[in-house]
């Protein structure tokens, strides 16, 4: 008897004690409830101590001694009794309560099987043994890193080194994020849940990696393969009924293994170098090109100025002739005369000469021509600078003069005194 | 006071058959009855239940979701072209007769995995010396997959356990093959920097070309315009001058001879050696009029 006694109070306590564990694990809104309710157990725990001393003390002096305290005891026990499991049965059906938060699910199982979800705020269910709940954050956006923990740098070689279908090995972290669809899918489909999502998620990056060339997923795949892994890992989940939605998966790094890395930055450096080299050659030919249209513009104007020079002074000319034709043809002889006549002097007044009567036989004349010619060349330079300027002050006087008439003159000069000088060279030999 | 502790002995002892006798499946959970050691039903309905009380009958819970084999350590494996390769996967299974899975493990899942790995692996094995390391990472990716998972689900069922998947995760070289990986990625990679780099300097060295090509083009046809141009100018001056000097071609012949005389003789260094009886010295000697005779005009 004594013992179905600690029995029934074990009994007891054991069914109270998982269920206050629970409520304030799952909720902190029960923090008031389960605040307030230990020092009752406590009470009332206390107080059954003592009513059942009390009571088997009572139930020890009963044996002995029934008639003294019989009558006002039972009345009481009974009180007593009737009111603790009144308690109880109160504390049993609100430890029933739970709250569920905004974003959470709970399931609800009646003896171990499903029955219900329950959304967020203030639920009851049968307590404990009857019915169980467990609250499932749904909306919660989960993350599983594969290839890194926590810091992209921390790498995890196992997990992040991949083949390519080019049997090249590239390295790859990526995050999956993904949220709860189905939370009791999520809860009794699949063990360990979280470690599955990560399984799933390295056979979906090394399927959909094994299926691309290396170039493809370092570079201009990046985003297709990030989605072509959420799709292969969405269906693989539909598959194992996780109820799970793949939120997002989004590459934390994708490149070539460190070990070849040094040759892979060459390269892009020489994608650089290329780009280098042709706008180098694009300088050269915006450099060369509009040049050589400004020289073919100049040779094309100065043809024009030709054309045009050409032009005027053949106009000139002609012009100049059909005058002096003009005239001519008024006096033909007296013109041709003068004309003849101011040409010759003109040239033997610029010209060095001789004069030789060549009726006198006398082949057998010396004539140093070389030292002539030096003799006017020295003496016309030297003359030359001392005149520029006469020429410039003095007026042309001589119209049929086609050559600068300084010249002329100077020459005239210097002429004259040659002559002298000839002369009389020839004269001592 | 008799009547309390009846009715508390009573309530005890309804609870403790009730404790012995029912009992609760979880969702989670499939439930083997025993009696006496011999599987008496399998329970995979959850809920409450109801059995005899021990040692007459007990009862063993299994898990009735999907489990995982992960093996740790990637297995070595030969492909078809004679190379190592780590190969590393994992099986999604689940128990799919309770019973039978009992009889073959005793309900020890640890066992039940040795086994599984061990299907599972010689089954990889299998697919993958048939096959070459290409086609096991990309190309029959999946039918490797999809073939071990046949094989393999064969002989599950006869332990009583049900394949979901098979899926291989890590495919790779074993570390010695890795480095010459390596190396070739870097030959290659070195090609590529070189086809760029003297690809850069041919598109450079044509564009040079093309414009230099572009310049002496560009010389030419000025070089072209230009000398029609003068040609034109030169024949309409010719045109003009033809013009003008038709009207007397005698006079003209005189007229530019002695222009032409003019410009011949016009320096100092040019020395004319005279004859006096020329025209031009006719009055030289004498005042009057005589024959006319002939120039003899030499230059030097």
């Amino acid at each position: 008897m004594i013992g179905s006694f600690l029995k029934r109070i074990g009994v007891t306590l054991s069914l109270n004690d998982p269920k206050w564990g629970r409520g304030s694990q799952n909720n902190n809104q029960d923090d008031k409830k389960s605040s307030d309710s230990p020092p009752d157990l406590e009470q009332i725990w206390k107080d059954l101590n003592l009513r059942l001393s009390r009571f088997f003390g009572q139930g020890g002096d009963g044996n002995g001694d029934k008639g003294k305290n019989f009558n006002p005891d039972p009345v009481n026990a009974k009180l007593g009794v009737g009111a603790i499991l009144l308690v109880f049965l109160f504390v049993w059906l609100v430890s029933g309560v739970f709250i569920v938060q905004e974003g959470q699910t709970a399931v609800i199982t009646t003896f171990g099987k499903y029955t219900h979800v329950a959304g967020a705020g203030m639920n009851w269910r049968w307590p404990y043994p009857i019915q169980n709940h467990e609250i499932v954050d749904v909306s919660q956006v989960r993350t599983v890193e594969v290839g890194y923990r926590s810091n992209v740098k921390n790498k995890q070689a196992r997990e992040s080194l991949m083949l390519t279908d080019d049997e090249n090995i590239v390295d790859i972290q990526f995050a999956v994020q993904y949220k709860l669809k189905n939370a009791v899918e999520w809860l009794y489909s699949n063990r360990d849940q979280d470690e599955m999502i990560r399984q799933v998620a390295e056979t979906a990056i090394r399927e959909i990696v094994g299926k691309s060339k290396m170039d493809f997923v370092l570079y201009e795949g990046r985003e297709k393969v990030a989605s072509d892994v959420a799709a292969l890992m969405e269906q693989i989940l539909t598959r194992y009924k996780a109820g799970v939605q793949i939120a997002n998966v989004t590459m934390q790094g994708v490149q070539p293994p460190e070990q070849v890395q040094a040759a892979f930055d060459d390269a892009v450096k020489a994608g650089q170098d290329k780009e280098r080299q042709k706008n180098e050659g694009q300088a050269y030919a915006n450099d060369v090109i509009p040049k050589a249209r400004g020289e073919a513009s100049r040779v094309l104007q100065e043809a024009e100025g030709y054309k045009s020079r050409v032009v005027a002074n053949a106009e000139g000319n002609a012009s100049r002739f059909k005058q002096v034709l003009n005239e001519y043809q008024k006096a033909p002889v007296v013109t041709r005369d003068r004309m003849y006549l101011e040409t010759m002097q003109q040239i033997f007044a610029s010209t060095s000469k001789v004069m030789m009567d060549t009726k006198s036989g006398n082949n057998m004349v010396y004539l140093p021509l070389d030292k002539m010619i030096s003799q006017a060349d020295a003496s016309s330079s030297k003359a030359n600078p001392t005149n520029s300027l006469q020429s410039s002050i003095l007026p042309s006087t001589q119209s049929v003069d086609q050559t600068p008439s300084v010249d002329m003159r100077n020459s005239k000069e210097d002429m004259r005194s040659r002559d002298n000088r000839d002369s009389r060279d020839r004269e001592v030999r | 006071m008799n009547k309390i502790i009846s009715f508390l002995a009573l309530f005890v002892a309804a609870l403790l058959v009730a404790y012995s006798t029912i009992f609760v499946v979880d969702q989670k959970n499939f439930a083997i009855v025993f009696a006496f050691g011999e599987v008496k039903s399998v329970i995979s309905e959850p809920g409450l239940h109801f059995k005899l009380p021990p040692p007459l009958q007990n009862v063993l819970f299994l898990d009735k979701r999907i489990l995982t084999i992960d093996a740790d350590e990637a297995d070595r494996f030969i492909t078809a072209e004679k190379k190592n390769i780590l190969v590393d996967s994992y099986v999604k299974w689940r128990i799919s007769d309770p019973k039978l899975y009992y009889i073959s493990f005793s309900g020890e899942e640890r066992g039940a995995k040795d086994r599984l790995s061990q299907i599972v692996k010689a089954a990889l094995n299998d697919e993958i010396t048939k096959r070459t390391v290409r086609e096991v990472i990309s190309g029959e990716r999946g039918k490797v997959m999809e073939a071990i998972r046949g094989k393999v689900t064969e002989e599950a069922k006869q332990i009583g356990v049900e394949i979901v998947d098979v899926r291989l995760k890590r495919v790779d070289y074993v570390e010695q093959i890795n480095n010459s990986v390596y190396d070739r990625m870097k030959a290659e990679r070195l090609r590529v920097a070189n086809e760029l780099r003297s690809t850069g300097s041919a598109e450079s060295e044509k564009i040079r070309a093309d414009a230099d090509r572009q310049r002496v083009v560009l010389l030419a046809e000025a070089y072209r315009d230009s000398e029609e141009m003068r040609g034109a100018g030169d024949a309409e001056a010719s045109q003009i001058y033809a013009k003008a000097f038709g009207q007397n071609p005698e006079f003209y012949k005189f007229y530019r001879s002695l222009e032409a005389y003019r410009a011949s003789f016009k320096s100092k260094s040019d020395v004319v050696v005279v004859d006096p009886s020329s025209d031009f010295f006719k009055y030289f000697k004498t005042p009057g009029v005589s024959s006319g005779g002939s120039n003899a005009v030499k230059s030097k």
